[in-house]
């Protein structure tokens, strides 16, 4: 039976011209929800509603949305709504897709995420090289604004709320959320301490609700359609749809809208199975943070990630068949982390220094025998002991690589050099698709990316 | 078992009862338990950085850092379980990777965190085998800080310090990841008055202080406890020699007065000490009006010789000299010459201390709060200079009482102040209008603001400001409120010595004199007038400080027989008839009392050059050789004498002065209440000599070596508290015991010309003892007068141009900047470079005009 996609957030962007323009998303059902949560309902039904829907975070750590906004205290003012368009990791760009095509969705979602904690402002933290994503969520607030949808009184109601757009300066620790915070607020972008969690003393120290774009686009569907039709998808603990961002050795990379829970080897089928027919090597489930997996008999929801081992953090999914080279992998993964550690903390700042030095001495044949084991090590004492998660899943990209490959490795050791022909093009991420790749993702593709489009 | 106040939890086996919300770091420590750490510093937010701290809490997934964990009930925390301990060992491997080996010529080496935490918990050998992360070493950020990146553990304490502490940020990480580097922005200087705390806090040797570098190996320096000898805030610190000379001074820890920090004029001032200009025997005008050698017996035999028989003298103390000093002085005065004209206000001239008592707003000449006081003050009134410039440590204390514990802060001046930046309201009063302004706080924006505990601080400034009148208009605010106030004399002596009496209408303990004698004023003018036989001047140089520096100048030629205690031949000293060479601080037993009335303890580490003496010990002699012998021969002596005679002091218990406090404290406090050694009590307990981490000898015969004196934690804080001294109780003085002051004459309102003159004293200067510290010397900046910009452009000025600023007859020619101050009002900085301002500052106005 061939598998289907469950078009939810992104069923606009792959079944209408032009998603990105207002008329065409009010055309299709655009603002009713949200319209109908301002006009009618309160915040607590609101809050309660989404609690129920049991939607949990799509920017990685999978916090159920609802208990998050819980809380946010009720007697302090004022509070803030930020939203998390940082997408770094490298494998995922759905939140880019569905930012950049339909971004009304997401300020539909922010408008009822804001009511129902009672943030009357909100900032749109847009990773800085989304040149297109930012001019068209501009465009949208613009157009939003003059229709009445922002503003004070929205929807003729007594709630006033503004948004801000913000744009990053390229850095990926900028999409953890405290991070992000810093950031926005003018400093260094690096982690602050927990507690206070950012629900509680947020941005400029007010509370403060961070969500990622896809968990927030995800609500006006929730609100159109109801709970029981979003919980018919998924698990208990894991319900609705989620966009998988696919990459790697497939034929066709790009991004897919699958219940949860759906098979890993289902997500291959969707992207076109692998290039060439070859069986995966190794598969990275949610973003190169997510340890390695070797199988595709999985369900792909936050539990059943978890219970193997690794997570389905962002939804960005690279398959790798026989021609990859695991030290190459690791290596790239390792000089990612060197790159975008943000130094505050010893184990993150020194050891992914060091896990590069090992590593590229291994890679140029340079390797020694006991390097193996200091590799390990040094993962052993990261892992669990950095100030955030970006140091320690840099301990576990490098494990799990060599943990599962250590073949490769020892490989590399004995013959002193890479034993791989490998096409350097077809490496993690390299195709990695945008829109614009015209033909794979399903959509239209002409006229994005020039400026005159960007208009509704 | 818990309550509201306590929690109970278990490290490493032992229980412990904590107070809710204190870190594990403290508590464990508390116990006997050292966690290792680098960035967490107990006078800082944790920052959780450097993760060297961490520990295994049952029930928790990972370990957790105890820097920034706060102890709860029920809590077993073990410190020493394997992965803890791998911990400690990998994060020490990881700092080392990258670390240079630069040890055996690293000024930190022998004292080094990094280096014993190594010893301690590190790995043997490293498995590092690439090439190390280079940066251009020993970079100079300032005339005084060098920095070696290389060496930086990135604990974020400097650049913490700079933010949280001292509010100039000038040192910041710059790039991110394994690049992360310390750096001051833009390459501009660290241009920070408490830059040098930063290299006292700094885990290794990143940051070194450029005066100290590559002069000596921590086991090679002998140490004693001190208190600074500048200002009034009396910040205790150690002073650290190497073959005799003084080579460091350090921050010791008193959370009552500097918490853990010093400015830099007291860190960096110290060369003065071991000037080869000081004073090294006593010398006498010869015939030929040379100086010559004498010897002590010879130089006092001929000063008692002009003070017998009924001399008129006058008798004038600088504001450097001992508590000790004070009451020898004010003693050979009154009991033994019989004079009561005496006084130790020479830069603050006519300051109307006495009036404080007079007003109401205190007991005494002197604080009823504690500098603490002001961080449990729901209002704190601002009245005095400039606190960065003149009470730098005051001005942090300040800081975080606002910041941190959300006190009001109310300024009111005629000026721009340093504090205006974090200040609630600001009052800009009128060229000379501050009692005024002070009047109508209460119907002004600020008056939302007014609330108790209130602590009122004023401290004198300048010659324009009628002192008195603001004295008395603070007195009728504070007599409405539960208020206090914060009296803030400018030298580390000053307050000791009105305590002592050295004042022409105050006797010791505060007693009013029955009949006032003569202010420095009129001790100078009946000099000059030659009506004095003798001028005895203790530490005094009436010539660079006295604010009229003709009269001083006439006075010393008024004919009176001029004998000068002094530290260099000032100018002052120069045109004496005799000069007898005083001991310094480093050398000598005593101590200073604070400007909240804390007496705190000097312990000498060098020998005073020459045959130099201690002042009291000059007036020891010169009382025998006049026929009283006191007897004293220690400084145990003059204080059971204190102790006996002066109301107030009673109390003093001086082996409390250099004991330690309980340890280990129970928890940090603060405030009036909980301080045990503020009501006059004493803070007596178990313990040693000095604090741990101070050493005596090398730091391997004593065995203190670890941690050594870097790691100033928490309740070692306490260690060397002081005692306030008492108050005397229920006497309080009629305000008809008045003086013959004829100090700073008010403005003369409205048919005066001119401008209202304020002058004021920056934190460097060329006084005498900074301008013989080689460290400080060259900092001192160019002479200007600030001027607000509407009445420059009346006078044609702008900025940069020369001005002429006439006063009295003399003219100076000072750099005109345009400043946020009152109109009619100018600013001048004392003694900048080449200009000593207090030939200009006889008069309350000075006239202004373009200089053509
Ligand atoms: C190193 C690091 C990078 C992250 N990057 C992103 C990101 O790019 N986008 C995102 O939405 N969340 C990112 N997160 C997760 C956020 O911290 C946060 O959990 C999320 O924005 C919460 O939104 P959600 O509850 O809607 O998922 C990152 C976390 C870490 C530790
Ligand atoms: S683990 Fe540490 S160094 Fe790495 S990004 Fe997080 S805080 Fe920064
Ligand atoms: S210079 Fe010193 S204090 Fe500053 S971060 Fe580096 S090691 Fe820490
Ligand atoms: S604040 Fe005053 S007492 Fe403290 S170190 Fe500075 S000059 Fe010395
Ligand atoms: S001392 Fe706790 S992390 Fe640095």
């Amino acid at each position: 039976m061939a598998v289907s996609q469950a078009l939810v957030v992104r069923k606009r962007l792959v079944e209408v011209d032009e998603p990105w323009k207002l008329d065409i998303y009010e055309n299709t059902g655009g603002y009713a929800a949200a319209r109908e949560v301002v006009t009618t309902s309160s915040p607590e039904d609101t809050l309660e509603e989404v609690k129920a829907s049991g939607l949990r975070g799509r920017g990685g750590a999978g916090f159920p949305t609802g208990m998050k906004w819980s809380f946010v205290p009720k007697d302090i003012f004022p509070k803030y709504l930020v939203i998390n368009h940082d997408e770094g990791e490298p494998g995922t760009f759905k939140d880019r897709e569905m930012f950049e095509l339909d971004p009304h969705q997401l300020l539909e979602g922010m408008i009822i995420a804001a009511f129902a904690v009672g943030a009357s402002k909100a900032f749109i933290y847009c990773r800085g090289e989304f040149a297109l994503g930012s001019r068209r969520m501009d465009q949208a607030i613009r157009s939003a604004y003059e229709k009445g949808y922002l503003g004070s009184g929205i929807f003729g109601s007594s709630f006033d709320f503004d948004v801000v757009l913000h744009r990053g300066a390229g850095a990926y620790i900028c999409g953890e959320e405290s991070a992000l915070l810093d950031s926005l607020e003018g400093h260094r972008g690096q982690p602050r301490l927990k507690p206070p969690f950012p629900a509680v003393k947020g941005l400029y120290g007010q509370p403060t609700v961070v969500n990622n774009t896809e968990t927030l686009s995800t609500l006006p569907h929730i609100f159109n359609h109801g709970i029981d039709w979003f919980r018919k998808w998924g698990s208990e603990k894991s319900p609705g749809v989620k966009v998988f961002s696919v990459s790697g050795h497939v034929n066709n990379p790009g991004n897919y809208e699958v219940p949860l829970g759906t098979k890993l080897s289902d997500v291959l089928e969707l992207a076109g199975g692998m290039l060439d027919g070859n069986a995966p090597k190794a598969v990275i489930p949610g973003g190169i943070s997510a340890p390695l997996l070797t199988i595709t008999d999985i369900a792909m929801d936050f539990e059943t990630l978890q219970a193997a081992g690794t997570m389905l953090g962002s939804g960005g999914i690279v398959f790798m068949d026989h021609t990859t080279c695991m030290v190459r992998n690791a290596l790239i993964a390792a000089e990612f982390y060197e790159h975008e550690s943000c130094g505050k903390c010893t184990p993150c700042r020194e050891g992914t220094w060091w896990q590069v030095k090992v590593l590229e001495r291994i890679e140029h044949g340079e390797g020694r025998q006991e390097d193996l084991d200091l590799l390990l090590d040094m993962c052993e004492r990261m892992d669990g002991r950095c100030f955030c998660p970006l140091g320690d899943t840099a301990a576990w990209a490098v494990r799990s690589n060599l943990q599962l490959f250590r073949e490769d490795f020892q490989a590399h050791i004995d013959e002193g050099r890479c034993t791989y022909e490998t096409d350097h093009r077809t490496l993690v991420g390299a195709r990695a698709i945008g829109p614009g790749d015209a033909g794979v993702t399903p959509q239209p593709s002409e006229g994005i990316g020039s400026d005159s489009e960007a208009s509704s | 078992m818990s309550d509201n106040d306590s929690v109970t939890l278990t490290i490493n086996g032992r229980e412990v009862a904590a107070e809710p919300g204190r870190l594990l770091i403290d508590v464990a420590e508390e116990l006997g338990v050292f966690v290792p750490r680098f960035c967490y510093h107990p006078g800082m937010k944790p920052v959780a950085v450097c993760r060297m701290c961490l520990v295994q809490i049952e029930g928790q997934r990972k370990l957790q850092p105890a820097c920034s964990t706060p102890v709860a009930d029920g809590m077993v925390v073990n410190t020493q379980e394997a992965g803890a301990v791998d911990a400690q060992e990998g994060m020490l491997e990881f700092l080392l990777i990258n670390h240079p080996l630069d040890c055996p010529i690293c000024d930190r080496g022998g004292e080094c965190p990094l280096q014993d935490q190594t010893y301690k918990h590190g790995p043997g050998s490293s498995r590092y085998v690439e090439p190390k992360r280079t940066y251009e070493k020993a970079l100079e950020i300032s005339d005084l800080v060098v920095l070696d990146r290389e060496r930086c553990v990135l604990c974020w304490r400097c650049v913490r310090f700079s933010d949280e502490i001292a509010g100039d940020a000038f040192i910041q990480l710059v790039d991110r990841g394994p690049g992360t580097q310390i750096l001051t922005f833009n390459d501009e200087p660290f241009d920070s008055y408490f830059s040098g705390n930063t290299i006292q806090i700094c885990p290794v040797g990143a940051l070194t202080s450029k005066p100290y570098r590559f002069v000596a190996r921590p086991w090679d320096l002998k140490s004693a406890p001190s208190v600074c000898s500048y200002c009034s805030v009396g910040c205790p610190i150690t002073n650290e020699s190497r073959d005799e000379k003084l080579v460091r001074c350090q921050a010791l820890p008193n959370e009552n007065v500097n918490d853990f920090w010093i400015c830099d004029k007291g860190r960096f001032g110290y060369h003065y000490v071991d000037s080869d200009e000081r004073l090294t025997a006593p010398l006498e005008r010869g015939a030929n009006d040379e100086f010559q050698d004498v010897s002590w017996d010879h130089a006092l035999e001929r000063v008692a010789a002009k003070l017998r028989d009924g001399a008129r003298v006058g008798v004038i103390a600088g504001g450097h000299l001992t508590t000790e000093d004070a009451w020898a002085i004010g003693k050979l005065a009154k009991n033994v010459i019989g004079t009561r004209d005496v006084d130790s206000r020479v830069a603050d001239a006519g300051a109307p201390y006495a009036d404080v008592m007079i007003s109401g707003l205190s007991p005494a000449a002197g604080s009823s709060a504690t500098i603490n006081d002001l961080a449990t003050a729901r209002t704190i009134v601002w009245m005095g200079p400039d606190p960065k410039e003149a009470l730098p440590v005051l001005y942090l204390k300040l800081r975080g009482a606002v910041l941190d514990h959300n006190a009001k802060l109310i300024v009111v001046s005629p000026r721009r102040l340093s504090l205006d930046g974090f200040a609630t309201h600001v009052v800009r009063s009128e060229a000379g209008g501050e009692a005024r302004a002070v009047d109508e706080l209460m119907s002004s924006p600020a008056a939302d603001d007014i609330g108790d505990p209130m602590v009122i601080c004023w401290g004198p400034s300048s010659p324009g400001r009628d002192d008195a009148g603001v004295v008395a208009a603070l007195g009728r605010l504070g007599a409405a409120r539960d208020a206090k106030v914060l009296m803030c004399p400018p030298h580390s002596g000053s307050q000791g010595l009105l305590d002592m009496g050295v004042h022409p209408s105050l006797d010791a303990g505060h007693e009013t004199a029955a009949e006032p004698g003569r202010d420095t004023r009129a001790i100078l003018q009946a000099a000059a007038d030659g009506r004095l036989d003798v001028l005895l001047l203790f530490g005094a140089d009436v010539i660079a400080d006295f604010p009229d520096a003709d009269l001083a100048g006439r006075a010393l030629g008024g004919g009176a027989h001029v004998v000068t205690v002094e530290l260099f031949p000032t100018e002052t000293a120069t045109r004496s008839d005799v000069l007898l060479p005083s001991a310094a601080f480093a050398e000598r037993e005593g101590t200073f009392t604070n400007l909240e009335r804390r007496i705190q303890k000097l312990e000498p580490l060098l020998e005073a050059p020459g045959v130099a003496r201690e002042p009291w010990r000059i007036c020891v002699a010169l009382a025998r050789l006049l026929g009283d012998d006191w007897g004293w021969h220690s400084f145990v002596d003059v204080w059971n004498d204190i102790r006996s005679n002066v109301r107030t002091h009673t109390e003093v218990d001086i082996d409390a002065l250099s004991a330690r406090g309980p340890t280990p404290a129970p928890q940090y406090e603060s405030g009036y209440e909980k301080d045990p050694s503020h009501s006059g009590g004493v803070v007596a307990g178990p313990g040693g000599q000095y604090p741990k981490g101070y050493r005596s000898g090398t730091p391997f015969q004593t065995g203190q070596n670890w941690p050594l004196s870097w790691e100033l934690r928490g309740f070692e804080a306490r260690q060397r508290p002081g005692i306030v001294a008492g108050t005397p109780n229920g006497a309080r003085p009629s305000p008809s015991g008045s003086t013959t002051s004829t100090g700073s004459a008010a403005p003369d309102g409205e048919s005066a010309d001119g401008f209202v003159l304020y002058a004021g004293r920056m934190i460097y200067d060329e006084g005498t003892m900074i301008s013989k510290s080689t460290a400080l010397r060259h900092i001192a900046r160019r002479p200007f007068v600030e001027l607000n910009e509407e009445d420059a452009k009346e006078l044609e000025l702008s900025e940069g141009d020369e001005a002429v600023v006439r006063a009295n007859g003399t003219e100076a020619r000072l750099e005109v900047r345009l400043a946020d101050i009152a109109r009619g009002a100018v600013f001048i900085p004392y003694d900048q470079k080449g200009f000593r301002a207090n030939t200009l500052t006889s008069a309350p106005r000075v006239t202004l005009a373009r200089d053509l």
